[in-house]
């Protein structure tokens, strides 16, 4: 677990510029909420993959130290989730498939952020997903924690590479409350499934991608292989797929 | 025989520090010092808010697969002990002045009313029964937000209830929060302020980011009222703030005008 964080959260990792850069021809990207700002920590816009025009939302954790700061560590604001409920009406209105880029750390955890509604535009963000009339897939190119991570998420297909993980809370938040109750052989992820096997195994995650060779390359592959899935069922089918989805595999705990 | 009072007639104010006498609390539970609201559990909750002897426990939730985190399974006998319920979430049908609602309690004194498995169904089962009975639904909200030891399972009961929140919407039907105290984290980001009205008990704690995380990684001092039902109000984010002895005459008021509409 320990050795899949540090790839993840690495200055090398991929990120979302570099897939937007290598996979999306004529990326326009969305600017503001129209309501507060923007928030430069979450890029969402519109573009071409392989000549079927999309709408691409992705978090922004930055590579130097500058531009950690300046996206704010990859912690989505309020706005994020506001310029991104803007772009998935967009996707909606021209019947564009939705692809979001994952890698982001827990809430933004401020003042501002909880004065400007966090909760409420996390919330909003959900039900759009949940209800989007066009396909949706997710991809966790890192990590992903706490109901933002959900908000992009939530989708009719789930991509992680290996080392990516899915998570309630921070795997740090988590070995917290283990504190004196951890048998030493068990990894976090036996005792909580978070890492994309475990998750696959789950029944949560669709396609789990290797680590090795062209990782933009492979996801080029899968996306195109899953949008061809996708294209072939109705709006009403989309909507029922993604919702059974989820409600099934909740439903395998407690009904 | 001893001597000695029986015990749990004095409790502490967990805002004062005075000792109470049990009949000092009133039927509201406010400490007759400070003023300050009690935590109730979900069975002194509806004995608030709903008319007597009106309600009906919907049927209890069928919890297929335990989760096995380490020392969880302790937690939940202890919860279980101190509570006498099974879990954090109780949901019937009722009458609020004569008018019949589905009406789920949260109880803060189970496991701090996180949410899990067990309670998102229990919220889905409320959900569904007010779509199919054609029946107002009031949540009564208290939670400490996602349950970490049931992991991603707890995360996905956010959305899970957001969508068959939705069909109420698309049918038409009236859906009331009222978040008290405390209302926090993955419960906010999802289903608490998504209905068409959103109430909060006077004094309650309401947020999404808990007040220590955001101290540890913010140098600046906290607004005082930070976090506050009386904060979120004045920012919009609140229809009222009502006191508790109240908030059976507010729901009762709102449910009426119901009355009033177009029957297709």
């Amino acid at each position: 677990m320990s050795d899949a964080l540090k790839v993840i959260r690495s200055a090398d990792r991929i990120g979302t510029q570099q897939v937007i850069a290598q996979l999306i021809t004529n990326f326009f990207p969305l600017h503001g909420d129209r309501v507060s700002g923007d928030d430069p920590a979450l890029t969402v816009g519109t573009g071409l993959f392989h000549q079927r025009a999309v709408v691409v939302a992705g978090v922004n954790r930055g590579a130097t130290l500058e531009e950690r700061q300046r996206y704010h560590f990859g912690a989505v604001a309020p706005a994020g989730y506001r310029k991104f409920i803007r772009g998935l009406e967009l996707a909606e209105k021209f019947k564009r498939p939705v692809i979001t880029l994952i890698n982001m750390p827990g809430a933004d955890a401020s003042v501002a952020a909880e004065d400007d509604g966090q909760n409420l535009a996390i919330a909003d963000a959900i039900t759009k997903m949940n209800g989007l009339r066009v396909p949706n897939i997710a991809v966790f190119l890192g990590e992903g924690e706490s109901g933002g991570a959900l908000a992009l998420a939530t989708s009719n297909r789930l991509i992680m590479f290996t080392n990516s993980l899915y998570s309630v809370a921070s795997p740090e938040a988590i070995q917290t409350i283990l504190k004196g109750h951890v048998a030493a052989k068990q990894t976090l992820d036996h005792i909580l499934p978070m890492q994309a096997a475990a998750l696959k195994k789950l029944g949560l995650t669709d396609v789990v991608l290797p680590e090795t060779g062209d990782l933009v390359q492979s996801l080029d592959n899968a996306l195109q292989q899953q949008l061809a899935q996708l294209s072939k069922l109705s709006t009403a089918e989309l909507i029922e797929q993604r919702q059974n989805k989820y409600l099934e595999l909740v439903a395998q705990f407690a009904e | 025989m001893s001597h000695l009072p029986k015990s749990n007639l004095w409790q502490t104010c967990s805002a004062c520090k005075r000792h109470v006498h049990q009949g000092q609390w009133g039927e509201f539970n406010i400490c007759p010092y400070c003023g300050h609201y009690q935590r109730l559990n979900a069975d002194q909750r509806l004995v608030l808010l709903t008319d007597t002897k009106s309600f009906t426990a919907l049927p209890p939730v069928n919890i297929k697969q335990q989760r096995h985190f380490p020392g969880y399974t302790v937690k939940l006998q202890e919860a279980q002990e101190k509570t006498g319920e099974t879990e954090a979430f109780l949901a019937g049908t009722a009458a609020i002045k004569q008018q019949k609602v589905v009406i789920g309690v949260m109880d803060s004194q189970f496991m701090m009313g996180t949410l899990n498995t067990v309670v998102g169904a229990g919220i889905r089962q409320a959900i569904r029964t007010a779509l199919s009975q054609r029946l107002p639904l009031i949540l009564v909200i208290a939670s400490g937000g996602a349950r970490m030891q049931e992991g991603i399972l707890s995360l996905l009961q956010m959305n899970t209830i957001l969508a068959e929140l939705t069909k109420l919407n698309e049918a038409g039907i009236l859906t009331i929060s009222v978040l008290t105290d405390p209302t926090m984290g993955g419960v906010t980001a999802s289903f608490a302020l998504e209905s068409d009205f959103v109430f909060a008990e006077q004094g309650a704690t309401i947020g999404f980011a808990g007040k220590r995380v955001i101290q540890q990684t913010n140098s600046a001092a906290l607004p005082i009222d930070f976090q506050t039902a009386e904060r979120l109000y004045r920012q919009g984010f609140l229809d009222a703030v009502i006191k508790r002895e109240n908030l059976r005459t507010y729901l009762g008021r709102l449910l009426m005008i119901q009355a009033g509409d177009l029957n297709e």
